[in-house]
């Protein structure tokens, strides 16, 4: 079976430094992979490439087949990939409701937002979101407001919203207590029954809750990839990342 | 919809400024009443980009003044030829003054009104959509983007003063206002209050225009791209294209402005292209309230109206008392007359709060017990 994402040799030089080093990626339909790293690894890179934030200097990237290297980001997320940043990013003055509602999987062409009406459907998801997110009962209340844990929620809420086929989620549970990141685990996990989801993390206790196939990165190459107990106990991953107590 | 004392308030202030020439006895607040129409349909237009999608432009005059120009050189040139000099001569003054004999090739369309309403219209529209296809294709948004608008007003301003054979530089264009827009309708003669109720009806159709547009889905995503363009674009939004759609009509409808202004006031003059009407229109909009869609025209009609009444009563210190008001707006009432009232309102509202809880609470519940599942949609299963 084809990948769904496939990356081949990326490199990116900026300034004379070497962030990402011919790295070789690829992910599977419906595929729940955590990228582990140390800061610096690069792994918000990948990630910024993979939507056509930054050019690369060298490589390919190929989604569903297609060569995506090179194009827009508003183009490559209509061929189905979604971001969640790093740091939330919400339209602060608009009301969850309407940050859901405005990222709902919809034709984004402008005449067609100029005539497109709030149909019953449209209003009904977006509360069957905001419920599984958690939010419902904040529908009205201006994004601005929201506790860092619920701006978190509410971005994933959006991209659940547009439906991608691959999720790409940097850090998704920075900031968060304990229990909001056990329910935002479980959130990411319910998502990846049906999508696929590339999730970047460094709580290595989330990681060790939900994760399945895990790539380590490492100054820009992919050190190691495998199931997480064996990663785990890799030596140079210990070394370099987890450091040499024992990992339970 | 609209809420129905908006509606109710908004036919009261149409009625009320409509049937001015019945009850009022000045021809002097006649003349305001107009003028300040055009002020406000000019700083609503500011207010749908600014407001509405985040773009600060400080050079909207430039649409506004061309408008005006194309509009009032049309009267003109009309006005030249029914009123000859003694003599003879058949076009505008400042023509003649400046040495040339005949109308120049060029602006002999000019020489029909209803030709010049439509120049008047459309070029500032494809101005606006060049501007916009240069500017905002390439990601030159906020502080950059404003500065750009700034120079273009310069230099329209500075082209209008250089070509004075042609627009009457510094003088402007004066003496034509005996023959109205008025004929673009096919009748020579008009009273001062025909053409007010026709601004009047233009004004409204602009606000109900402005109002479906950013309360329709394409204002949400506008006030999404204006709060955060990176989550719009990575949400597949083409934020360039909305910015340019958003531009050009507010250029239309700053050009429609101008070209009502033309026509009533009677005079026109580089000051109407420049960066200080544009700044002004912008500080108009901030006062009344940017983000809604009648904030820029009471601000217009407040700001102006407070200038004439204070220059006429304290001729020596009104300029003094509204740079004071302008302070007095950015430090207390940061979201101008109209935003701070719906803040009061809704602050009130929210004293109400916990019996709102209430009633999203039994709503909610209510909702889960009469929903039936349909499709293959489960009970309970995850809209994931």
């Amino acid at each position: 079976m084809a990948n769904l994402l496939e990356v081949t040799g990326l490199t990116t030089k900026v300034a004379g430094f070497t962030i990402l080093n011919s790295l070789d990626f690829s992910l599977e339909e419906n595929e729940l992979r955590t990228v582990l790293g140390p800061n610096g690894a690069g792994k918000t890179t990948l990630i910024a490439m993979i939507t056509g934030q930054y050019k690369p200097t060298a490589g390919k990237i190929y989604f569903a087949g297609e060569d995506i290297t090179r194009m827009a980001p508003d183009k490559i997320f209509l061929r189905g990939i979604g971001r969640k940043f790093q740091v939330p990013n919400l339209y602060e003055t608009l009301s969850v409701f309407d940050n859901v509602l405005v990222s709902l999987q919809a034709d984004r062409k402008v005449l067609r937002a100029l005539f497109r009406k709030v149909t019953a459907e449209d209003a009904d998801r977006v509360c069957d979101i905001l419920e599984f997110i958690g939010l419902a009962d904040k529908a009205n209340d201006p994004a601005d407001t929201l506790s860092h844990g619920e701006r978190q929620w509410l971005e994933l809420g959006m991209l659940v919203a547009s439906n991608p086929r691959l999720l790409l989620l940097d850090e998704p549970t920075t900031g968060m207590t304990e229990e909001g990141k056990r329910q935002t685990a479980d959130l990411i996990q319910k998502i990846a029954q049906k999508h696929t989801v590339l999730l970047v993390e460094h709580d290595m206790h989330i990681v060790r809750r939900i994760a399945k196939k895990v790539t380590v990165l490492h100054q820009g190459r992919c050190l190691a990839e495998g199931p997480l107990q064996e990663v785990v106990e890799n030596d140079m991953v210990r070394q370099i990342y987890l450091g040499k107590g024992h990992f339970r | 919809m609209i809420p129905w004392w908006a509606l109710i308030g908004g036919v009261a202030v149409v009625a009320a400024i409509g049937s001015y020439p019945y009850y009022g006895t000045s021809t002097y607040i006649l003349a305001l009443l107009g003028k300040f129409l055009c002020y406000g349909i000019f700083a609503l237009s500011i207010d749908l980009i600014w407001g509405f999608t985040g773009i600060l432009s400080l050079g909207q005059a430039v649409y506004f003044g061309t408008s005006a120009y194309f509009v009032a050189l049309s009267l003109k040139i009309n006005y030249a030829i029914e009123h000859p000099t003694r003599y003879g001569g058949t076009i505008p003054d400042f023509m003649e003054w400046n040495g040339l004999t005949e109308l120049p090739g060029f602006m002999e369309p000019l020489m029909s009104t209803p030709f010049a309403v439509v120049l008047a219209l459309v070029v500032p529209t494809l101005m606006a959509l060049l501007f916009g296809v240069i500017t905002f294709k390439r990601h030159i948004y906020g502080v950059y983007c404003a500065v750009i608008t700034l120079a273009e007003s310069l230099i329209l301003q500075e082209f209008i003063i250089e070509y004075q054979a042609y627009t009457g530089g510094f003088n402007g264009i004066t003496d034509y206002s005996n023959a109205l827009a008025w004929s673009f309708f096919g009748e020579s003669e008009v009273r001062g209050d025909d053409f007010l109720w026709f601004m009047l009806g233009i004004t409204v159709v602009c606000v109900v225009t402005a109002r479906l547009i950013t309360h329709s889905r394409i204002g949400t995503v506008l006030k999404s791209i204006r709060d955060n363009d990176v989550r719009a674009e990575f949400m597949g939004y083409n934020a360039a294209n909305y910015r340019i759609f958003v531009f050009c009509v507010s250029a239309f409808m700053a050009a429609l402005a101008g070209a009502m202004y033309a026509s009533w006031v009677g005079l026109i003059s580089f000051l109407d292209t420049g960066p200080v009407f544009s700044i002004e229109a912008v500080i108009w909009t901030a006062v009344g309230g940017r983000g809604t869609v009648i904030g820029p025209i009471i601000g217009a009609f407040f700001v102006r109206g407070a200038e004439f009444f204070l220059s006429g009563v304290l001729a020596d210190y009104w300029q003094l008392i509204m740079g004071g008001l302008f302070i007095f707006v950015v430090l207390v009432m940061r979201d101008g007359i109209v935003g701070t009232i719906a803040n009061w309102i809704r602050w009130y509202r929210k004293a109400t709060l916990a019996q709102m809880i209430e009633e999203t609470d039994r709503r909610a519940h209510d909702r889960q017990l009469d929903w039936q599942p349909e499709g293959t949609r489960k009970a309970g299963e995850d809209p994931v």
